[in-house]
């Protein structure tokens, strides 16, 4: 389990060095996206208002950001589940050129091809703590808040060491969750042992 | 009479209140499980979460940014009296969850489900969500629960029937495996305030499997010995499992199983799920007829069941 502290824009050789269980920091530029974003842009065909060749970290995340004195102000800050973008994961990587998604939980076989073709990873926070990410973020500027609403737009954020991250899928076809998905698996047994349930139980269908 | 005002003071301090403040209870099983945690990825979510928690108290900001479902459960006493009768009361909580939201202490979260349009309040069609129950006295008491939607979109929330003929079996195995479903990846925010509620008709037994989740104390048991040993005996197959913080892979996979049941009809048993994630947020007020309020730790939701 590497310590990795990265800049962006990354290049690949940055991601193809991360294999799942490092910890990671970004710094540099980044946005953020929900699913309105994506199905603004890809299912109703508005271009991206910005360039994301220098911009290459995608966070999944709702920010909750006011206005205070002409600046914003970041309230709270925490990724969210990636699992549910899903649909326009292999799309986002390829067409917006992403090295790094940054979000809750995990993504799904098609984002996880369009990793390894493309050399991106997805990385997920270790623990809950809007607090701690506070001070390692600056909200620079925003695109579509009229059109997205505040929640949902694509702010344009500075960070500063943002982490600790976990890369949970690399560019190499790892994937912690799935990994882990075997050894919960075999606990499993136990925990049925404990509750007397047969390992061969069979529901009786009602309907 | 309960003035109105003192109620708009009462309802707006609790929302803020369960948005910043970690239940004292929900604390301890963060520190309990950092003490017990072996492994050293769970470890640093456990830390780091707590860290945030207390700042969040200090800093009087949110805990989580997704502040979820706006769910309002109230004691209404039988004798109690409220300006503007008891019909003020929803009113009352209506303006202070469109107040909070604009204060930041609730995020814009509750839309329109056809066209994802946001009306800003987190106020609308059938939110926030009232639920009462009547008890002997002249006082009123508040719970205000911000429901994450992780755990109750993500696999936290479910239901079946299972027959008598599975019994036990059949009950426990649906936790276990729906509990799995839910935590992979740490879709649900695990280790959960479980909420697990059996019998009844389905919407007796997934409202009690909620109230189970986001009303009763973490280390609180079913006063019936068979509930409360069943009750420790999920939790402690649960935690078998590996799970861990966040779904990362660890020793704590669940902080509580709170189960709570009903008489169900001879057809068939309703088995619910209902998770609350591990920043299990809530706050209590009670308001006596002479205006005082008073912060509790506990609802007390199912005193006298």
């Amino acid at each position: 389990m590497a310590e990795v502290h990265l800049h962006v824009p990354l290049r690949d050789e940055d991601i193809r060095q991360l294999t799942i269980g490092d910890m990671v920091y970004f710094s540099g530029p980044a946005w953020t996206c929900r699913s309105r974003l994506q199905r603004y842009v890809f299912d109703e065909g508005h271009p991206l208002p910005f360039s994301t060749a220098e911009k290459n970290l995608l966070i999944h995340v709702g920010p909750v950001i006011i206005q205070k004195g002409g600046k914003w102000t970041l309230v709270a800050f925490m990724p969210t589940s990636s699992i549910r973008f899903e649909k326009w994961g292999a799309r986002s990587i390829r067409e917006w050129g992403l090295k790094a998604i940054v979000g809750k939980t995990t993504m799904g076989k098609a984002t996880a091809i369009a990793m390894k073709e493309n050399t991106c990873v997805h990385c997920t926070p270790v623990g809950v703590t809007p607090q701690l990410y506070q001070d390692q973020i600056e909200v620079k500027d925003v695109y579509w808040l009229e059109e997205l609403g505040s929640i949902e737009a694509a702010w344009q954020l500075e960070l500063r060491r943002l982490g600790p991250f976990l890369v949970d899928m690399d560019c190499h076809g790892g994937n912690h969750f799935e990994a882990l998905d075997a050894i919960i698996e075999e606990n499993k047994k136990k925990a049925y042992r404990r509750l007397n349930i047969p390992e061969d139980f069979e529901y009786t269908k009602l309907y | 009479m309960i003035a109105r005002d003192i109620l708009e003071e009462a309802v707006i301090n609790t929302i803020k209140k369960s948005s910043c403040h970690i239940p004292a209870d929900v604390h301890a099983a963060f520190e309990r499980a950092i003490q017990k945690e072996r492994s050293e990825i769970s470890k640093k979510a456990f830390q780091s979460t707590l860290k945030s928690l207390n700042l969040s108290i200090e800093r009087e900001s949110l805990a989580c940014p997704d502040t979820g479902w706006p769910l309002f459960f109230w004691k209404i006493g039988n004798e109690a009296k409220v300006e503007g009768g008891i019909l003020a009361i929803e009113d009352i909580c209506k303006k202070m969850v469109v107040k909070a939201t604009h204060e930041g202490y609730l995020r814009s979260t509750m839309k329109d489900p056809f066209t994802g349009d946001d009306p800003g309040g987190n106020v609308g069609m059938n939110v926030p969500a009232f639920t009462y129950k009547f008890v002997p006295g002249d006082w009123v008491q508040v719970t205000y629960v911000p429901k994450g939607g992780g755990s109750e979109c993500f696999g936290g929330t479910r239901y079946r029937v299972v027959a008598f003929a599975d019994g036990l079996a059949g009950i426990q195995k649906a936790v276990i495996d729906w509990y799995i479903a839910g935590a992979r990846a740490g879709a649900i925010c695990p280790p959960a305030v479980l909420g697990v509620g059996i019998g009844g008709t389905a919407e007796i037994a997934t409202r009690l499997a909620k109230e189970a989740a986001v009303l009763r104390l973490v280390g609180s048991h079913h006063p019936e010995p068979r509930i409360a040993r069943m009750e420790d005996e999920l939790t402690a197959a649960i935690n078998e499992l590996g799970i861990g913080a966040m779904g990362l892979g660890g020793d704590t996979s669940v902080f509580a199983v709170n189960v709570e049941y009903s008489l169900t009809h001879l057809a068939g048993i309703a088995v619910a799920m209902s998770a609350n994630c591990w920043v299990a947020r809530r706050a209590t007020t009670k308001i006596y007829a002479d205006g005082r309020t008073q912060e509790l730790e506990n609802p007390n939701w199912f005193d006298g069941r």
